[in-house]
């Protein structure tokens, strides 16, 4: 087969449904992959990048159809039967899936998974012998050097080496593309940057083209020569890495880069993209970004514009790019030069307070043993002050929360919720009032922290209640929810009529309801799209400047924690190895661990280019 | 820089409430079942509108008859008419597995909300006393006690109800149990409701699918179970229109009239199968409305 004309995708749909009544997820995607180029293509959830992905290579659910022109070297992949289709795969383009932790058969040893489908020049399985061989070949070429994880099962590697594993099955045939569908979103803080790494390396040693698929345009511009920009199942902008990092050429694209908050400075304000993306379905006619769009006129709204090449390589879908292209450029290199905010310093009297706590869970089933999950942890979080509490996952920091709010206890040690102690003893019911009345949480998920089956008013209500005046309960709700961002309408919503920024701001007018002086945020934005992070996080300021609320902001996003807290700690299995003003501790990290942590960030030693870096001005 | 965000509001199409009401796909099957179980409920509420002739009337001259003319599906030994019988049968028909339904569903349902809430020492000592109860076959119990003590329909009631709570509560708890951990339920413990309002609240109208899905398998186990028990002798009276009753007295004469015995039989089967068509849609449609994402 001659390859060397890589992947060519013309106009290819995705839709969900028979003819009449067929909801487009993907339309038009034009996109074009060389032999030993990556490319990445970039957008939020429900964007349709990893439909995309599948449909190249077949593997969409039943439902779906898929049409277009799909050429893979001097095939049209469309014509081609399924069987000899399906032959393609793992030969010639291969998967690697966001979730190493199902993508892996976990009753299967890791040698057996990886030398599965190779065979030998004959056509037949390999021996055993040579079996072992090829698996521990193939581990090294994805970094594992010990031989002996090739007997181990998936359950006994943590998630970066399972993700390795998983690339190494993919590779095992040597195809000469390589698509990775978010392979680093599930990972922990330190490993995606590895993860990167190899699969960078591996194009590079192999000459195999790459195809990343995610929705964090640090991680696109880490590894890829080019972006694709997806907006609610087009491609709205493509353009070489470098280019669109400096001078984005659609309000998207610029929008996308704004959102996404710095790390390595504090920005006086994150910019959100109005509203949320649309669902297939309910997808506007005309640009599909025109409602969000600050730019958009009457005209944007008439017609889908044509995806047209504006420079050499660079092609933009925004009507308007002649007259608005120099602002947006301006805008963005206002925002790479926006001067840094120093955060408060101030020395507030301690609100909550925990010393030398440790929490030991019980362990599972006769021969497990217990796991320490907080190991002498002293942290204490002012009036008025946003802590950050930052780690990986495992380090302890969502059991450090719960024990604040309530939901576990302390095994030893101290826990004084202003003034009151709760670890070690019983606590009487005004006790526990007086917690409540104090400290409140706002949980990751937005898709279960609210209950399905109540209206968002019923919810907010029950919480008003609780807070012991009954009286004008309508008007309280209505307040908590304008204060939150929400139109009063919202209170006859479900859950699951709101997207998952806005059930983020009902969580949070919740937790609010009983008036708190510290609000623990678990991982409150890590769930979200970028462009909806941004406008929770300007929320949560706002919050704390209107209400003088405290924060203890529990993340593994370093870019988050730089935007809203003052001081932070680093826990490191169960330990707190540093902590101190959060500018410093991120800019000048004394531990091994936190030095590893700020390292690990795609891009963070990147600056923005310029323009003028790149020749183009 | 500083602009500011504003929820933007989504339309939500404005049918939604109504479909609530009346869900525009229903499937032909369950609606044909639910019209069954609409003429049974007629028949079992107000008989004597339904039945052409008093179901008790004793007519030898016109025992035996074939089905036509006045009596539409002919008459049993004793000469009653066996359409009338066979509404009137329907009152006993439903109401018992109603009453085993009801009252089995709402103990199961406090146990294992209460059970799969607390956990601990309350969820064992529930569990274990289930698994004693599981080891009790209903059916054959329920025959053993009615025998000895004598034909208690109500006793046949009262073991079917205690010894079908395991079955339910094994599938109740592990719903309870699921849901338990969510953050929806933590948020509001942390806010401070009480563990009564946090199960009957938050927790019960997220199981209610199952706690539908439970009730209607309930039910047409206990159409079946009571049929079998007065189809043996036990729990209703002899002479009684019941339909396991009238099964067994008429299946002698399968020859001179066979309506007589494959009438009951025919309205226990259509009953028991709507019952099983309905419970099964409404637990898919709660489900699918009830899910998040």
């Amino acid at each position: 087969m001659d390859i060397t004309g890589g992947l060519h995708v013309r106009g290819l749909n995705v839709t969900a449904g028979e003819p009449p009544a067929a909801v487009a997820i993907a339309s038009g995607i034009t996109f074009d992959v060389r032999p030993g180029e990556a490319i990445a293509i970039v957008g939020e959830s429900g964007s349709g990048k990893s439909l995309t992905a599948k449909a190249v290579l077949d593997l969409l659910p039943g439902n779906l159809r898929a049409g277009g022109e799909i050429v893979y070297g001097d095939h049209d992949l469309g014509q081609l039967p399924a069987r000899e289709r399906r032959r393609l795969l793992g030969r010639e383009l291969a998967l690697v899936m966001q979730d190493p932790f199902t993508m892996l058969n976990p009753v299967e040893r890791v040698g057996a998974q990886i030398t599965e489908p190779l065979e030998d020049e004959h056509g037949r399985r390999l021996d055993r012998a040579r079996r072992r061989q090829e698996a521990e070949q193939r581990l090294r070429e994805v970094g594992i050097t010990d031989p002996a994880v090739v007997e181990r099962y998936p359950f006994e590697l943590s998630g970066g080496m399972r993700q390795r594993v998983g690339i190494a099955c993919a590779i095992a045939q040597r195809p000469h593309l390589l698509i990775a569908d978010e392979p680093t979103t599930a990972l922990d803080v330190t490993t995606p940057h590895e993860i990167l790494e190899l699969l960078g390396g591996l194009r590079r040693t192999r000459d195999m083209a790459l195809v990343l698929i995610t929705h964090d345009l640090r991680v696109a511009f880490s590894v890829c020569d080019r972006v694709y920009v997806m907006y609610a199942g087009s491609v709205v902008e493509a353009a070489p890495a470098g280019e669109l990092s400096a001078a984005p050429r659609h309000p998207y694209s610029l929008g996308l880069l704004l959102a996404d908050p710095p790390v390595d400075r504090r920005v006086e304000r994150l910019v959100g993209i109005l509203g949320s993306v649309p669902v297939p379905g309910g997808r506007p006619t005309g640009c599909p970004f025109a409602p969000r769009c600050t730019f958009a006129q009457p005209a944007c709204v008439s017609a889908l514009p044509e995806l047209v090449e504006i420079a050499p390589g660079h092609a933009t879908r925004c009507r308007r790019i002649d007259e608005i292209g120099d602002e947006l450029a301006r805008r963005r290199r206002e925002q790479a030069a926006s001067a840094v905010i120093a955060p408060a310093d101030v020395a507030p009297a301690p609100l909550v307070a925990a010393s030398g706590v440790r929490k030991v869970f019980a362990a599972r089933g006769r021969h497990g043993l217990p796991t320490v999950a907080l190991d002498g942890v002293d942290v204490h979080v002012g009036e008025g002050e946003s802590v950050g509490l930052v780690g990986e996952s495992g380090s302890g920091k969502t059991t450090l929360g719960r024990i604040f709010v309530g939901l576990e206890h302390a095994s030893a040690g101290s826990v004084a919720i202003d003034g009151v102690e709760v670890a070690g003893r019983r606590l009487t019911r005004a006790d526990r009032e007086a917690v409540r009345r104090t400290v409140q949480m706002a949980f990751q998920d937005p898709y279960s922290s609210l209950n399905p089956a109540r209206t968002v008013g019923a919810t907010i209500a029950e919480a008003v209640r609780l807070a012991g005046n009954d009286a004008d309960l309508e008007r309280k709700v209505t307040a908590l929810l304008e204060r939150v961002g929400l139109p009063a309408h919202y209170a006859r919503r479900r859950p699951a009529e709101l997207s998952g920024g806005e059930r983020q701001r009902v969580a949070i007018a919740r937790s609010l309801a009983r008036g708190p002086r510290l609000v623990v945020c678990d991982e409150v934005v890590s769930a979200l799209d970028v462009s909806v992070q941004a406008q929770i996080l300007n929320l949560l300021r706002d919050l704390r400047e209107e209400l003088g609320l405290a924060y203890l902001f529990i993340t593994h996003d370093l870019a988050v924690v730089r935007q809203v807290t003052d001081r932070v700690y680093v826990l490191c299995r169960g330990e707190v190895v540093e902590e101190g003003p959060t500018a410093r501790v991120l800019d000048d990290p004394l531990h091994e661990y936190t030095q590893r942590l700020v390292a690990s960030v795609p891009g963070a030693t990147e600056p923005v280019p310029l323009l003028e870096d790149l020749g183009l001005t | 820089m500083s602009t500011d965000i504003t929820a933007v509001a989504v339309p939500v199409p404005m049918d939604r409430r109504r479909r609530w009401l009346w869900p525009a796909d229903v499937p032909v099957s369950v609606l044909i079942a639910g019209m069954v179980l609409v003429v049974m409920a007629a028949c079992a509420l107000l008989p004597g509108l339904v039945a052409p002739q008093d179901p008790a009337l004793i007519n030898p001259t016109e025992s035996l008859l074939r089905p036509g003319g006045a009596h539409l599906l002919g008459t049993d030994q004793l000469g009653r008419d066996v359409l009338s019988r066979v509404v009137h049968g329907a009152g006993t028909a439903l109401s018992g597995p109603l009453i085993i339904a009801t009252a089995t569903i709402v103990l199961s349902l406090a146990l294992s909300l209460v059970a799969g809430y607390f956990g601990g020492w309350v969820d064992a000592i529930v569990g274990r006393g289930v698994d004693l109860l599981y080891s009790l076959p209903p059916l054959i119990v329920a025959m053993v006690l009615v025998g000895v003590f004598g034909g208690g329909y109500w006793l046949a009631i009262g073991v079917l109800i205690v010894l079908n709570i395991p079955q339910n509560v094994r599938i109740m708890r592990a719903a309870v149990i699921e849901r338990r951990g969510l953050p929806y339920i933590e948020a509001a413990e942390t806010l401070g409701v009480s563990p009564l309002r946090i199960m009957v609240g938050h927790l019960l109208p997220n199981i209610a699918p199952v706690v539908a899905a439970c009730f209607f398998l309930r039910f047409t186990y206990g159409i079946v179970d009571l049929s079998s028990l007065s189809f043996l002798g036990l729990g209703v009276p002899p002479g009684s229109s019941d339909w396991g009753r009238m099964l067994a007295e008429n299946r002698v004469q399968i020859f001179e009239n066979a309506w007589a015995s494959i009438a009951p039989g025919v309205a226990l089967v259509l009953t028991a199968v709507s019952a099983n068509f309905v419970g099964d849609w409404l637990y898919e449609h709660f489900e699918r409305k009830g899910r998040t994402r």
